[in-house]
C-alpha cells in the first residue's frame, strides 16, 4: 500500500518520514516532489569497474545549471535529507522530466529502511538536457511494509551529496547490513 | 505492502518464497541481493543473439553502450504468493548499468533464473556473481492465477520470443 500525500505529511509530523526541508506545495497526490541539490559527480575512467575504485570529477553548478551529454552518468543528490524506519521509499522520476529524455535513477528506484541522507541520483540524458540546482527533478513514495523492520546501517548512510559506487567493498568485504543492525 | 528483509527470510524458509541458493548475508532490510550469472549474450541489430553466450566464469566481460544484452540471475527466484519485482541495486545504477528496460515486473508463479535486459551508459566491465540487482516481494489482492509462460520455464537468458525468436 503506498501513502497518500496527506498521509505522507502526517508521517513526517510523527518523524517517521524524513524529509528536510519539507516543504507543502511539493506534496502530490501520492508522492513528495524533490528538488535537485547544485553538486554533480562524474568518473574520470574510460571502463568503468565495480572491483575497484573509479576515479570522479566533481562539478558546481550555477544558477544556470549545466548541459548533461548524453553516453555519461552524472551523479547528483536531492537537495532534500530522506529516509524512513518505517516506509519503504521509492524514487521516480516526474513525467516533466521524464518526458525530456532523463532518467534519475539506473534501476536503482529502491530505499532502504532506515537509510537517511541527501539521495544519490544516478542521472542519464538519452539525449543533452540542460538541468538547474533546486529544480524538481523526481519524486519519492513511501510503501507500507510487513514484517519485523530491521534498519539500514550500509555503507551509504548519512550522505550529504552525491556518492560514487563503492560496490568495490563487496570485493574485501562481504557486507550485512542487517546482521549490523539488529536491534 | 512489500516484504522487509527478515519477512522475505520467513517466507523462504516457509517455501512461500524460492530463492536458491539463499544466502543469508545477501538480505537487505526490505529486498534480496541478487547476482549476476554466468551466461550473458550480446544482441544484434535485429534483437537476434550475436554468436553463442559469453561465459563469465572464464573471463570478466567489458559491455559496451549502446548495445543490449541478456544476462541472468544466479538464483532461481520466485513466488506463488508475492509478486516479485527485480530491481537494480545502487551501487551499481551509480556505475551506469540497467539490470531492465523498464520491465521490472515479475509475475506470481514457478521459480527460475530470470532474464535480465542489460544496457550500460558508460563502459562497464562486469563480472560472474556480483551483486547486481534486488528482488522485492509484494503481496498481491485478488484470486492468484499463475503464470505459465514460456519464460518461466527458461533459465538461461532468453531472447523475446515475440517475433517467432529461438525456442
Amino acid at each position: 500500500m503506498i501513502l497518500t500525500g496527506p498521509e505522507i505529511a502526517t508521517e513526517v509530523g510523527r518523524g517517521a518520514i524524513t524529509i528536510t526541508p519539507f516543504l507543502p506545495s511539493q506534496i502530490n497526490p501520492n508522492s513528495y516532489n524533490f528538488r535537485l541539490h547544485d553538486e554533480l559527480i562524474v568518473y574520470e575512467e574510460e571502463i568503468l569497474d565495480p572491483s575497484v575504485e573509479n576515479m570522479y570529477t566533481s562539478i558546481l553548478l550555477s544558477r544556470e545549471g549545466i548541459v548533461l551529454e548524453s553516453d555519461r552518468i552524472y551523479l547528483g543528490s536531492t537537495v532534500e535529507v530522506i529516509g524512513s524506519t518505517q516506509y519503504v521509499p521509492i524514487i521516480r522520476a516526474r513525467s516533466s522530466t521524464a518526458r525530456l529524455g532523463l532518467f534519475v535513477h539506473v534501476t536503482a528506484d529502491l530505499i532502504d529502511l532506515g537509510a537517511v541522507g541527501r539521495l544519490t541520483l544516478q542521472m542519464h540524458a538519452v539525449q543533452p538536457v540542460r538541468v538547474y540546482p533546486d529544480m524538481e527533478i523526481g519524486q519519492v513514495t513511501f510503501w507500507r511494509t510487513q514484517g519485523e523492520r530491521v534498519q539500514y546501517a550500509g555503507k551509504y548512510q548519512a550522505s550529504t551529496g552525491p556518492v560514487p559506487s563503492k560496490s568495490y567493498l563487496d570485493w574485501s568485504s562481504p557486507s550485512n547490513p542487517i546482521a549490523r543492525s539488529r536491534q | 505492502m512489500i516484504l522487509t528483509g527478515p519477512e522475505i527470510h520467513r517466507q523462504v524458509c516457509e517455501g512461500n518464497i524460492e530463492i536458491a541458493p539463499f544466502i543469508y548475508d545477501h538480505l537487505n532490510p526490505n529486498s534480496y541481493n541478487y547476482r549476476l550469472g554466468p551466461l550473458v549474450l550480446t544482441l544484434d541489430r535485429q534483437g537476434k543473439p550475436e554468436g553463442s553466450p559469453h561465459d563469465l566464469r572464464e573471463q570478466p566481460l567489458i559491455l559496451q553502450p549502446h548495445r543490449t544484452y541478456l544476462g541472468h540471475t544466479a538464483e532461481m527466484i520466485g513466488s506463488r504468493r508475492f509478486v516479485t519485482m527485480l530491481n537494480g541495486r545502487s551501487s551499481v545504477g551509480r556505475l551506469g548499468m540497467y539490470l531492465n528496460i523498464s520491465a521490472d515486473l515479475g509475475q506470481l508463479g514457478p521459480s527460475h533464473q530470470w532474464t535480465l535486459e542489460i544496457t550500460v551508459v558508460q563502459p562497464l566491465r562486469v563480472y560472474f556473481q556480483m551483486r547486481v540487482g534486488q528482488a522485492t516481494f509484494w503481496i498481491p489482492q485478488g484470486l492468484i492465477v499463475e503464470y505459465m509462460g514460456e519464460y518461466a520455464k527458461r533459465s538461461d537468458p532468453t531472447p523475446s520470443l515475440d517475433r517467432g525468436g529461438p525456442c
